[in-house]
């Protein structure tokens, strides 16, 4: 097996990571923006924020490259620094980040609102810091859905195919990930680094479903380990 | 000392209150809707009036002019919320412990540990709140908002939620923290019986505004409108005119019913000769009788209530109006109920009872 042979794993494996790393940290902020702003814009802003989910991938990925072509906003910007990010790698991690988006946003989203905002305020009236409070009530209230989130993110990060292939092309051990090294391997006849390929996905996959899975039950049996006959024995 | 003089608007109406308390409990009672919370909401920081001037101690928390408005984090005003709040997904211990993080480890455990204590919940220090039934989970949201040593304490009918016998406990418990607690609290419930108990004073509210805030006695005893008045427990309400003032007593002309009504002249300064007004009076004040004479109607029995040491009888006043004029009256059971329905009584009102309402 040659470094060639596995390029696609390291290189999904790579962006997926970054791009889950993102889309956790800008996911969890948006969602939590938005999770208390009620303004007149609010469902166009959510609309905008969960359009790459609708949209087809392709469209997404055509999107990207008119944004960040040699004529485009972003293109454009980065070419005053000397640089463009159109079939190169970061280009992976920037199409993966935009798909992924979507689904971090809308389950931390969910989560942030189920949180009783009253049980923030009680923190307030204590003294915590509006930091203090998001890291110590907020996001442990809403840890579960954010969670979950994070691991729908990355799972759809690593099955992208669509705005991958406009954005970053299909470059042998530079930006073809497995999704895009399957597809290809296919189209020329490669079954067998397919199916390896195919193997590898399907056992990422699994594996985070069951990490997810495993840990929510942990933390629960945690949390009701005290059994319910002693739960109220004496009242006030 | 805390000195309030607040307006916000809402949709309905505006708030717009001003009070001080001085080192004791006020209660605030009023319908639901009323603004009652949002005081509370405005004075901890949590939402900002539109304008007016808030100051605690000396200290101003909140002044439009200056647009002064310190964070409820730094105002130290303690809130109890009515439906707890306590952080779910911390223990007892660490509930209480959230405000004083900042203090060194051995003086929160030994803080901790006071408080627990002076809550009668020593035992449940590790438990998390929903292994604690309502009473207790009352208790630790109390520790925790006494924990920061708040210059104010705000309850929002922290009471409301739990059975009657928990929740006596848990008044006696408040009136005999009242004598720890050197602070002022402000106390909101719809419950009579509960404001009078533990407050000093009574503020009254309705719409967004404080209609009458006093000695508790005098709000009981002198309510100030029609408001104030059901809200204290004067359900028998008449309007009518003044048709006699002399120096022992007034008359006054109940609508729809031909005999006025004798009231002893109290402090009425500002009753005027045929002015409108209302009538009130306690169903406990109200005495039945077998014969016709002054102040007394003759009735026929609606209905009958019967409660465990009283009982309450509705009775409509015997009239040629189509008008139904109801009187509610109280008596202390002894034994069966006295009357039967659809029976004729005479209902005899007291003229040292009634309380006249001009507004």
């Amino acid at each position: 097996m040659t470094d060639t042979y596995l390029s696609p794993l390291w290189i999904s494996l790579r962006t997926v990571i970054v791009a889950t790393a993102i889309t956790f940290f800008i996911g969890v902020a948006v969602a939590r923006w938005m999770s208390r702003y009620s303004g007149k814009l609010k469902s166009v802003i959510d609309g905008i924020f969960i359009l790459p989910l609708v949209l087809p991938p392709t469209v997404v990925g055509y999107g990207l490259l008119l944004l960040f072509g040699k004529h485009g906003p972003l293109g454009k910007l980065l070419l005053l620094i000397g640089t463009t990010v159109v079939f190169s790698w970061p280009a992976t991690v920037i199409a993966a980040v935009v798909v992924a988006f979507p689904l971090m946003y809308m389950t931390s989203r969910g989560a942030f609102e189920q949180v009783e905002s009253t049980i923030e305020d009680a923190a307030r009236t204590l003294g915590a810091s509006e930091w203090r409070i998001f890291w110590s009530v907020t996001m442990p209230l809403a840890w579960p859905g954010v969670a979950a989130g994070t691991v729908l993110a990355f799972a759809r990060a690593l099955g992208e195919f669509g705005a991958t292939l406009m954005l970053a092309g299909n470059i042998q051990g530079k930006t073809a990930t497995i999704p895009i090294a399957i597809y290809f391997d296919i189209q020329a006849g490669d079954t067998s680094h397919a199916l390896v390929l195919v193997a590898i996905v399907l056992a990422i996959s699994f594996a985070s479903l069951f990490a997810l899975a495993y840990w929510k039950s942990r933390t629960s049996l945690s949390k009701s380990r005290i059994s319910h006959r002693e739960e109220v024995d004496q009242d006030a | 000392m805390l000195d309030v003089k607040i307006k916000r608007k809402l949709r309905e109406f505006s708030l717009d209150v001003s009070f001080s308390v001085d080192q004791e409990i006020l209660s605030i009672m009023g319908p639901s809707g009323s603004g009652k919370t949002m005081t509370l909401q405005c004075l901890a920081g949590l939402i900002r009036p539109d304008e007016g001037y808030i100051a605690l101690n000396g200290k101003v928390l909140f002044d439009s002019k200056s647009k002064l408005n310190l964070s409820a984090q730094s105002r130290k005003i303690g809130f109890v919320f009515q439906n707890y709040s306590l952080f779910p997904h911390l223990t007892v211990n660490e509930n209480i412990a959230y405000g004083i993080s900042h203090l060194p480890r051995t003086e929160v455990s030994q803080k901790v540990a006071r408080l627990l204590d002076s809550m009668n919940i020593g035992r449940l220090g590790k438990r998390y709140p929903r292994q604690l039934s309502s009473g207790q989970q009352q208790r630790v949201a109390l520790a925790r908002a006494l924990a920061t040593d708040p210059e104010l304490l705000l309850l929002d009918e922290p009471f409301s939620a739990l059975d009657a016998i928990v929740k006596e406990r848990l008044e006696l418990d408040l009136i005999a923290l009242q004598h720890s607690f050197k602070g002022n609290v402000l106390f909101v419930t719809h419950e009579l019986v509960q404001g009078y108990k533990l407050g000093s004073r009574m503020a009254i509210y309705d719409a967004g505004k404080i209609v009458q805030i006093d000695n508790k006695n005098t709000v009981i005893t002198s309510p100030a409108n029609r408001t104030a008045a059901r809200l204290v427990g004067f359900k028998n309400l008449y309007e009518g005119f003044i048709n006699e003032i002399n120096p022992v007593f007034i008359r006054v002309k109940i609508n729809d019913l031909e005999q006025s009504l004798k009231v002893t002249f109290r402090d009425s300064g500002k009753l005027t000769f045929n002015q409108k007004v209302t009538v009130g009076i306690r169903p406990e004040n109200i005495r039945l009788v077998d014969h016709p004479g002054e102040n007394t109607f003759l009735c026929i029995v609606d209905t009958i209530v019967e409660e465990i040491s009283i009982t309450c009888y509705r009775l409509h006043i015997v009239t040629d109006s189509s008008i139904r004029h109801f009187i509610e009256c109280v008596l202390l059971k002894s034994g069966a109920p006295l009357l039967a329905v659809s029976q004729a009584i005479y209902a005899y009102l007291p003229p040292e009872h009634p309380v006249i309402i001009n507004d």
